[in-house]
């Protein structure tokens, strides 16, 4: 039917037509956001972090008493555990560690290099102390100098991330370079430490025993491929017959972590791709209720058209192309709500920019709803015999 | 009331003789409703004032007094020191000022020493901060002092779930193996949202289980699970060493709270701080520019940057989707009243005035709204569950009270009325005869 | 022009089998103006329909302009109706949200004519009938004479070859009922074949051919008999 034909008619019934305009046009700009929040959310997820996300498990574990809080009961107790850890079939390293990478804060400090304060200080950047298995577990490589040892314990001696190495010493060789955390001898690559802190990839490594544990303690393991059920079923038992004065927190394997770390983006990201399903459903219930109110005068204007000799088919057409013109338009209006709550959202929080494909998609989207709830209405308005439906009372 | 029962029977009629589109319409009307309430209930709790008989007079001070020569950092950081805290402490113009923060340990009871002990949440904390925050006091009450002593004071739940009962003043627990005595039990109390402890985005968490004296944290070396941060500290872990290093280092943990009761108050403490700050510079200390920070309690989320955004999108988005569903619910409305016509002029042919018309029109705002209300708050029960279940940080908030609930029923009301409103003028004012025709 | 052989259409439902019409034989020339008189439930209404290939039936043969209509598929029946025969219906059907020049514009669309031919067309069809000045009303904004003569217009926009009328003045006071048969055999003289179903034995009596139906069966009672022939008319 003429495009020309559809408007005159819309404009025949104004309220009635901006009412679905402005749903359509709503309903568009909100599943367009909804979507790209859902994009983003899954990019934050997906983003590389330098780990093995699925061979690397986590607890924290804190002893119940306040003796064994401290040195050297403490470490003791460590050692009995790693021991005991790195004996369960499956697992490839064992360390313990003040905090474990992948979170959203934690124990930070400031570095610089020494004599250097001014120029070269990083605020808030992560400290892991820990032990020898650090980097097997980690599976981090090493870019400059050399790994920390055993003999390193107790000493001075640092490892920095690559980014940190750069963002304090640029493009001179870190290696050597006093700072007031240290001494560093190596450099190893990045990986995702904590969100919160100065930068995400930033982090230094020294071996030191543990000290104290008024918050507890991180055991970090490295299992083979494929194997982090097996140990994870196990590790709670072995940690506590290692020791049973100890309360042991819950298993987590590193992407579970991941997950925490990114819990509030998914979180919204999925409720609102809930709201979108729900306004998709909305869509179409009216698309559908207001085909059946409708319904005795399409069966008659039906019959008045195929009286005058539309075929089935076009008569089908017909009606169908007036619930796409409608959705078209309120969908072209619905590219500026997109954009405009675009950029309302991104004042509230972060959010990617609309994208020119999204919102067409999405009209897509929305017609195919749409004429999802149209056409059984039609298709029985074709099926009455015109005689019938042209009849008066 | 006779014509009202009588109107709400043809309502009921009028929708038995159609009844899935009517369905269709509440449905819609109550999705967007019970979406939008379920959001609008947690953005309530955390965005009320909690403490509206005193927020005016509450305030977090900061200094940024950490050392290193940055002369472009403005900002204090989130916690404070020891240090900062004495000497923010003292002048005489705040009314109440306590330094505070938050831990965990495990506690039982001295008759009871071989069981496992429980985790507890702590609350570290000056003896003003009952006072600060208007804490209420079942039994006993707070350190008579800020010095250290082996004294708590514990949440009523914490009494019962040790003690079974509430009145044990003058009994004593182990904490992390330390023996204390219970000087105080606190009534039925939590802050929501928790805006003294904002900090790690907790603002929604319940209330601390026991309160202990700071001074004998900083002795037995109690230190805060939420954020410790060290500025330029050189100390080699050694417990022995700690409350010398804590208390002389920027090893910062604290937040401090100060109570000024007047407008004059705040500007005096104001320039009390800016006197301070002076004072340190003139000594050597303090590098950093000025940067006093004293935050009334309401502004905290946004100073410390913990506003929950998820939550804002969210009501905006819920907001849309309420005023997509209204307008939906409208439009089918508008074609049912429409459809009824006939009905409508038929009955003004035989004589019913306009205003009868109008009331049947109001007896059907009535019973929608009725109906409408209830679905809204099992949609609306849904959604919490599942924003609890996605945005886990909202647990404390999902709970209705009956001002709520009455605000609630109030909105549909009018929602329901404006969804009618315009199909029931256009039928009211349509001419007669055009539409008898039909 | 019209040739029906032997025709039936039985109504079925569950229970009730209904013989609307039975066995009919009838043919129509072109350029007879037939009137079609029955009492109520005698079938005529059926009749028509079946003529405007708007029900189907279910024996015999219906020959329309020499071409079988039976085993034809939707859309060659559809454009066979839309070309050969024009409707006008009791209650008038027009299309409420469209003007008038596009009610009667819309079977030309179907056709397929350029926006060109069908303008010259409705605009002629618009001065037949003499609605002219009120091309771009609306059919609320008119009187039932008035909308009776659109839909007039509509059906002849397309020259068709017969015209089906059921009842087109039974909506209508005397004077409009006037109008609109002076008008239809206006259309009739310029070689236009009607078929008109109707309830009035004067109307009757002005067309050329008087068929009767009782029961589902004909009875073609005059040709070129003015008066004689009572009509068993039970009454509108």
């Amino acid at each position: 039917m003429s495009v020309f034909l559809i408007i005159k008619s819309l404009l025949r019934r104004k309220v009635i037509t901006a009412l679905l305009l402005l749903q359509l046009a709503v309903t568009l700009g909100l599943v367009v956001n909804s979507l790209l929040l859902a994009s983003a959310a899954k990019d934050l997820v997906d983003q590389p972090t330098g780990l093995a996300l699925e061979q690397i498990l986590t607890v924290r574990v804190k002893p119940t008493s306040t003796a064994m809080r401290v040195e050297p009961a403490l470490s003791e107790v460590i050692s009995r555990q790693l021991a005991a850890v790195r004996l369960i079939p499956g697992v490839e390293a064992a360390e313990y560690t003040n905090q474990i990478p992948l979170r959203q804060g934690g124990s930070n400090s400031n570095i610089f290099e020494t004599d250097r304060q001014d120029e070269s200080n990083v605020d808030s950047v992560p400290y892991y102390n820990t032990g020898s298995q650090i980097f097997q577990v980690l599976g981090t490589q090493l870019v400059a100098g050399r790994e920390l040892t055993e003999l390193d314990k107790g000493t001075q001696n640092i490892i920095l991330t690559e980014k940190l190495a750069k963002q304090l010493f640029l493009e001179q060789n870190p290696v050597g370079k006093s700072t007031n955390q240290g001494t560093v001898v190596g450099v190893v690559s990045d990986f995702y430490s904590q969100r919160y802190a100065s930068d995400p990839l930033f982090g230094a490594i020294n071996f030191v025993p543990m000290a104290r544990a008024e918050m507890g303690y991180q055991l970090i393991i490295r299992v083979a491929p494929g194997q982090s059920e097996a140990v994870r079923q196990q590790l709670t038992d072995v940690i506590r017959n290692a020791e049973p004065e100890m309360d042991i927190g819950t298993v987590m394997r590193m992407d579970e972590n991941r997950d925490e770390v990114f819990r509030s983006e998914i979180g919204l990201a999925t409720l609102l791709a809930v709201l979108s399903g729900l306004m998709l459903l909305v869509a179409m219930i009216s698309a559908y209720s207001h085909a059946h109110f409708h319904a005795l005068q399409m069966q008659k204007e039906v019959g008045i058209k195929r009286a005058l000799g539309a075929s089935k088919a076009r008569v089908l057409l017909d009606v169908l192309s007036e619930s796409w013109l409608t959705t078209a338009i309120g969908a072209g209006f619905g590219i500026l709500v997109c954009y405009a709550l675009n950029i309302s959202l991104a004042k509230v929080i972060s959010i990617p920019a609309v994208p020119v494909w999204l919102p067409l998609l999405t009209m897509v989207l929305l017609l195919l709803c749409v004429t999802l709830a149209t056409w059984y209405p039609a298709r029985i308005a074709t099926r009455i015999s015109p005689a019938t439906a042209t009849k008066t009372l | 009331m006779d014509a009202l029962l009588h109107n709400l029977k043809l309502s009921w009629h009028s929708i038995k003789r159609a009844p899935l589109p009517y369905a269709l319409t509440l449905l819609i009307l109550s999705l967007g409703l019970g979406t939008f309430f379920s959001n609008a209930t947690l953005y309530y709790w955390m965005n009320r004032d909690p403490i509206p008989e005193k927020s005016a007079t509450l305030f977090m001070a900061r200094l940024n007094s950490v050392p290193g020569d940055c002369t472009d950092c403005f900002e204090p950081p989130r916690v404070m020191s020891y240090m900062d805290m004495q000497k923010m402490s003292g002048s005489g113009i705040t009314s109440a000022e306590a330094a505070m923060f938050s831990s965990d340990a495990y506690a039982k009871t001295v008759e009871n020493q071989q069981a496992t002990p429980s985790q507890v949440e702590l609350r570290i904390t000056q003896r003003d901060f009952f006072k600060l925050f208007n804490v209420p006091f079942l039994h006993g009450e707070a350190w008579p002092d800020n010095k250290a002593r082996m004294e708590v004071v514990i949440s009523k739940n914490t009494a019962l779930k040790f003690f079974s009962r509430t009145d044990v003043v003058g009994q004593e627990m182990l904490i992390d193996d330390k023996l204390y005595k219970v000087i105080g039990v606190l009534n039925d109390w939590a802050m929501l949202p928790r805006l003294y402890d904002v900090n790690g985005r907790r603002s929604a968490e319940p209330a601390e289980d026991i309160y202990i004296p700071l001074e004998t944290a900083y002795d037995l070396a109690i230190q805060s699970n939420t954020q410790n941060s060290y500025f330029d500290v050189d100390w080699d872990g050694n417990m022995a060493t700690y409350p010398q290093m804590a208390r002389n280092n920027f090893a910062n943990q604290l937040q401090f709270w100060v109570q000024l009761d007047s407008p004059e108050k705040v500007q005096q403490y104001q320039q009390f701080l800016k006197n301070l700050v002076a004072d340190e510079k003139a000594a050597g200390r303090h590098q950093r520019p000025e940067g006093n920070k004293l935050d009334n309690i309401l502004n905290v989320q946004k100073a410390l940057r913990a506003t929950n955004d998820q939550l804002d999108a969210f009501a905006l988005v819920a907001s849309l989707f309420l005023l997509v569903c209204v307008v939906n619910a409208g439009h089918l409305s508008l074609n049912r009243y429409m459809a009824n016509q006939y009905e409508f002029s038929l009955r003004r042919a035989l004589g019913a005035s306009r205003w009868q018309l109008q009331s049947q029109i109001l007896a059907d705002v009535l019973l929608s709204s009725a109906l409408a209300f209830a679905a809204a708050l099992f949609f609306a029960q849904l959604g919490l569950w599942t924003i609890n279940s996605l945005l886990p940080g909202t647990r404390a908030l999902a709970s209705w009270d009956w001002q709520m609930l009455g605000v609630m029923a109030l909105f549909v009301l009018l929602i329901s009325y404006l969804v009618t409103l315009y199909p029931a003028l256009k039928t009211s004012f349509s001419p007669l005869n055009q539409q008898l025709k039909q | 022009m019209i040739k029906i052989n032997n025709l039936s259409k039985i109504f079925r439902t569950d229970l009730i089998e209904t013989h609307a019409l039975r066995q009919i034989n009838l043919q129509v020339n072109e350029g007879e103006f037939a009137a079609l008189t029955g009492p109520s439930g005698s079938g005529k209404s059926t009749l028509l329909n079946v003529l405007g290939t708007l029900e189907s039936f279910d024996q015999g043969d219906y020959l329309l302009d020499g071409r079988s209509v039976k085993g034809l598929s939707d859309r060659e029946l559809s454009a066979l109706r839309n070309e050969k025969i024009g409707f006008i219906f009791q209650g008038f059907n027009l299309i409420k949200d469209f003007s008038l020049f596009d009610n009667i514009e819309l079977p030309l669309r179907y056709r397929g004519f350029s926006a060109a031919e069908r303008k010259r067309r409705v605009e002629q069809a618009l001065e037949t009938v003499g609605l002219a000045a009120r091309r771009d009303y609306h059919p609320s904004q008119l009187s039932g004479g008035q909308q009776q003569r659109v839909a007039i217009a509509r059906a002849i926009a397309g020259e068709p070859r017969i015209l089906l009328a059921d009842e087109p003045t039974g909506n209508l006071d005397s004077l409009m009922a006037r109008q609109v048969m002076e008008l239809l055999e206006k259309i009739n003289q310029q070689g236009c074949t009607i078929l008109m179903v109707t309830h009035d034995p004067d109307q009757a009596r002005r067309a050329n051919r008087h068929i009767q139906i009782v029961d589902g069966q004909l009875n073609d009672a005059t040709l070129y008999e003015p008066l004689g022939y009572e009509p068993l008319v039970a009454g509108a």
